[in-house]
């Protein structure tokens, strides 16, 4: 027998509990902020940005410091006898470095998130005073780094690095030219290790040679004229890139690296079957996986590098750590040698939103990477709670969104079409709202316009071209539309295509999952495309997916950041199609461009090949015309539209500075650039911990 | 007995392979490879890969190799005892799932005795005061863990944590001990940020539990030998728990195979969203990033785990319930 019912019916309950969730959602379970619509107030983010400023190094011998101070742990380990003394330590010429506000002190652990072995970026960037040259804080000047010095022929085919006397490895092994000799004749020309030349090697295709002048002398020599090649040396090249960051993950570049170590497992110092049966003891196929795997210093605590910190705990477990280097070859006005910060303890995130979350929490001292602008809201509520102050820093690269017309596309000859009429192209732009598109997802900081630099940078052609075929006005992009032969529209006022298929639809391929919200942006755009008349299909697709189907050709529009391209030569890939392995203006066009005319196809576009060929000159021709060449490549691809920028100079990517109060040393802006491998411009190595 | 084991570990070697092979097809089927990801990756991190460093990269891990070749590569490894390497980790397979393996198992199993410690007696008390506030509030509460997403609920509970109780966020350990070796300390710090995890990971299988022990329950309660068993003066409580309830187990002894599969997934987006480090999150990015080694051998020692789990499960129920033989010829 059924027990009998009391208190409530079923249907009674079911009506009481729907009330009370409904009232329970209501309550304010505090909201992560939605990413559309939560403007934050314009002067607030006015409010952010600081004035850039960072340390400056000081060049006089006469003006540097004669006695020497070191941290109290390695003081420590001299008094043990296991460290010489640190006047030993430090080369005869020392990097001298003006820290930005003060001297500091020492000790402490900086706290960071990682997302992973994929990114030893996160590290990279912070030990890149291992760059044969850098530039100065503010991104534009190139200054010595671990060269003192270098010294450019007249005809630009010899470059000499003079490197410091008395500079040594972290295990205190002397850092001669002898490591470029080394890292030049048995990696570089090595078939096994390098089974191609780089194309930063070379000018005009023909390859350069290295060859050691004395022991502190290194010379680099090219056939034909190659001033970019300083430029190459600052920037974050495969040549200039230094040993942490090409040297990483399979890397084979970087210009040196240390033969005493190395040589152990190289099969030409160890015979072949040697260096083979190390390799497989130790789990590798081969002793040419193994000396990869052995110089990577985000995987071996026991290669000698030159940077600030070295591993002590890989990237491929749970915290990277990252300690002192006790010979790091640069000191402060005070003789004291850097870093003032002990160590750097990075923690896995499996996932953005917890590295987020942590930020928020105040686990982090110092985190531009992986911090979301939209997020900025909350970050600035729990400020105090935190324990941490926000700074915003604006990118020099003139789009975060670019549209990236394919010029080489054929599947649909319409659509091919109209992507190569230039009218099209530019009615397209004029039909963007970019100052929408600037509050909703960069909450109002970011500047709208089109794919050209920042105006503070020597590459820019002018104010004027920011605003150039970059503004709202529907009406003259109607105009435009209508003249080249898309009058005819619909029932909904979409326009129709030409070949009698019915609607003119374009699609716009997004990637998913990265720093900018890309779909939802195309998406706006898309809404705003209405009012011209032109149908936007928005297709999103996984990461890798979203690269692969542009290698492949496939892509009408597609969508991502221009970063790099600030910096033209050091990093054309997003402002032209010259590399095939990012090529969004068309892939066979780059494969033209890099295989000097063999393979791929020729731009169709006249303007477009001649902003190639001015490219492919640039590299010949010294500093101040290179500027101007620059500035013409840049007014032809904002005058035709090929790439379509809606915003940009913004703190978007690496942008969002989440800074402990603890910290000193810290400048009100830096430059957030690619080349001056933010955060490095700031000299991690002048940070301290005030208390 | 002796001819149904044998049948029975013969068909699990033949699944084990079929499933092998599919797994290692299926990861294999998106356009690109490892590659076109640390491309992508690298893009999207303000980094950049070089075109021949690209085509090395592939020549090396033998990505340029048809598959049916890279296939019989990764077996030839297996049968050595050698399960490759993960590309994105630059480390044995067998090491970075060893890492995490032993913590997944830690954090499911707790979450598997808490799902069973809340909808074992809940389930229980809701058969038998059946229609009573104390069932409606349980039912309610249950089905709350299993409407809501179990990765929202932990967003919200990780800030809710965060902003009221000013609790570590995400992670199995708080910073200071992660990195350090193992001791009595660290082990307390383990226990107590396990609820978290548990409780999340936990919910979500409760509503089920506790419905299926009370319908369960409900069919047993309602037949005559309980009746009898109560006539005959026998306690309440052993009235229940040791007749009806030991029936009522016998669906959840059958879903035990699957259970053990879960102990090694563990719930990969709950996972993901909190941080924890265990072979969840560790399979999704493999998969993302079509790691073939990890992302296969991750699939494959699901398989052996499910084949097993099957197996004790089977064994489990001819033991507990008498009813079940081996089926005759």
């Amino acid at each position: 027998m059924a027990p009998k019912r009391k208190g409530m019916t079923r249907r009674e309950f079911l009506r009481e509990a729907a009330l009370a969730t409904g009232t329970l959602s209501l309550a304010g379970l505090t909201p992560l902020p939605a990413q559309a619509g939560q403007a934050a107030e314009p002067k607030l983010g006015a409010q952010l940005i600081g004035k850039l400023e960072g340390p400056e190094l000081v060049l006089d011998p006469a003006k540097w410091p004669k006695k020497f101070s070191e941290a109290p742990m390695l003081a420590d380990l001299v008094k043990q006898g296991k460290l010489p003394p640190v006047e030993k330590r430090l080369p005869e010429e020392p990097m001298v470095v003006k820290p930005v506000h003060s001297i500091g002190r020492y000790g402490g652990t900086w706290r960071r998130g990682f997302t992973g072995p994929g990114d030893g970026e996160n590290g990279n960037r912070i030990v890149s005073m291992d760059k044969i040259l850098f530039w100065d804080y503010t991104g534009n000047k190139v200054m010595p780094c671990l060269a003192r010095d270098w010294k450019v022929s007249d005809d630009g085919r010899v470059i000499a690095i003079l490197l410091r006397k008395g500079h040594k490895w972290s295990d205190g092994h002397p850092f001669t030219a002898d490591d470029f000799i080394f890292w030049y004749e048995e990696v570089y020309l090595n078939k096994d290790l390098q089974p191609t030349p780089n194309p930063d090697f070379m000018v005009n295709g023909k390859p350069g040679t290295l060859r050691k002048r004395d022991d502190y002398t290194v010379v680099f020599e090219f056939p034909d004229p190659n001033y970019l090649f300083v430029d190459i040396l600052a920037g974050s090249t495969a040549m200039g890139g230094g040993q942490a960051t090409q040297q990483h993950f399979n890397r084979t570049m970087g210009a040196y690296m240390p033969a005493h170590y190395l040589k152990q497992f190289h099969a030409k110092y160890v015979s072949r079957e040697e260096a083979d049966r190390k390799a497989k003891a130790a789990g590798f196929d081969g002793w040419v996986s193994y000396i990869k795997n052995r110089w990577d210093w985000r995987l071996n605590p026991e290669l000698p590098v030159l940077g600030p910190w070295k591993t002590v705990s890989p990237i491929n477990t749970p915290t990277w750590v990252l300690e002192r280097n006790p010979y790091y070859y640069e000191v402060d006005t005070a003789g004291n040698q850097l870093p003032y910060i002990d160590r750097i303890s990075m923690t896995l995130a499996e996932n953005l939103e917890v590295l987020n979350l942590r930020a928020i929490a105040g686990q982090y001292d110092l985190q531009e990477r992986h911090t979301a602008l939209a997020k900025l809201p909350v970050f600035l509520e729990n400020r105090s709670k935190g324990n941490y102050d926000v700074r915003l820093d604006p990118a020099l690269n003139g789009s975060d969104a670019t549209l990236q017309t394919n010029q080489a596309y054929d599947a649909d000859p319409e659509i091919a079409k109209w992507l190569q009429t230039l009218d099209f192209r530019r009615a397209l732009s004029l039909g963007i709202d970019r100052d929408q598109l600037n509050e909703t997802f960069w909450l109002g900081v970011g500047t709208a316009g089109s794919v050209a630099p920042a105006e503070s940078l020597p590459y820019s052609p002018g104010p004027e071209w920011r605003k150039k075929w970059s503004t709202y006005n529907p009406k003259q992009a109607n105009e435009f539309l209508d003249k080249v032969g898309l009058a005819k529209k619909d029932g909904e006022g979409y326009r129709l295509r030409t070949d009698g298929k019915g609607r003119l639809r374009l699609e716009l391929l997004t990637a998913a999952g990265a720093f900018i919200p890309h779909t939802q942006i195309a998406e706006m755009i898309k809404e705003q495309w209405r009012k011209i008349g032109i149908q936007g299909d928005v297709k999103e697709v996984e990461r890798s997916l979203f690269f692969t189907k542009i290698k492949g050709n496939e892509h009408q529009i597609s969508i991502w950041l221009n970063d790099g391209s600030e910096v033209l030569y050091l990093f054309p890939r997003h402002a032209l199609p010259v590399d095939p392995v990012e090529a969004m203006l068309g892939h066979p066009i780059a494969d033209w461009y890099a295989s000097g005319g063999t393979k791929g196809k020729e731009p169709k576009d006249p303007e477009l090949k001649k902003a190639l060929e001015l490219f492919r000159t640039a590299a010949g021709k010294k500093t101040q015309e290179r500027y101007k060449i620059a500035q013409e490549i840049w007014k032809i691809m904002v005058d035709n539209q090929f790439s379509i920028g809606t915003v940009g100079q913004s703190p978007a990517a690496m942008g969002v500075r989440i800074v402990s109060k603890k910290l000193g040393n810290i400048p009100s802006r830096q430059v957030n650039a690619q080349h001056a491998r933010t955060p490095n411009s700031s000299h991690p190595a002048t940070f301290y911990f005030k208390a | 007995m002796l001819a149904y084991l044998i049948r029975r570990l013969f068909l699990a070697i033949l699944t084990m392979w079929a499933v092998s092979v599919l797994s290692f097809v299926i990861i294999q089927l998106p356009p690109g490879d490892y590659i076109t990801t640390y491309i992508a990756q690298m893009s999207a991190s303000g980094s950049f890969v070089s075109a021949q460093e690209a085509e090395a990269l592939r020549q090396q891990y033998g990505l340029d190799k048809p598959l049916y070749i890279q296939y019989l590569r990764w077996m030839t490894l297996i049968l050595q005892g050698n399960f490759g390497m993960a590309l994105e980790y630059s480390r044995p397979v067998a090491e970075v799932i060893g890492d995490r393996l032993w913590l997944t198992m830690v954090v499911s199993v707790a979450a598997i005795l808490l799902t069973w410690l809340l909808a074992l007696p809940i389930g229980i008390y809701s058969a038998v005061r059946q229609y009573s506030i104390g069932d409606y509030i349980a039912t309610f509460v249950g089905f709350i863990g299993l409407a809501v997403p179990s990765f929202m609920l932990a967003l919200i509970l990780m800030y809710l944590g965060f902003t009221l109780l000013n609790a570590n966020i995400g992670g199995l350990f708080s910073d200071e001990l992660a990195e350090a070796p193992w001791s009595l300390a660290k082990l307390w710090d383990l226990t107590k940020h396990l609820p978290l995890p548990a409780l999340i990971l936990g919910l979500g299988g409760t509503a089920q539990l506790i419905r299926i022990m009370r319908a369960n329950l409900l069919d047993e309660l309602g037949k005559p030998y309980v009746v009898t068993a109560r006539a005959r003066g026998l306690p309440e409580r052993r009235v229940i728990l040791k007749y009806p309830v030991r029936v009522a187990l016998n669906p959840f002894a059958s879903t035990i195979g699957y259970l053990f599969p879960y102990v090694v997934s563990g719930s990969i987006i709950v996972s993901l969203v909190l941080s924890l480090p265990t072979v969840g999150p560790l399979l999704l990015k493999a998969l993302i990033a079509q790691d073939m080694f990890l992302a296969g051998t991750i699939v494959l020692l699901l398989g052996v785990m499910t084949v097993v789990g099957t197996f004790i499960s089977d064994l489990l129920l001819i033991w507990i319930d008498p009813r079940i033989k081996f089926e005759g010829r």
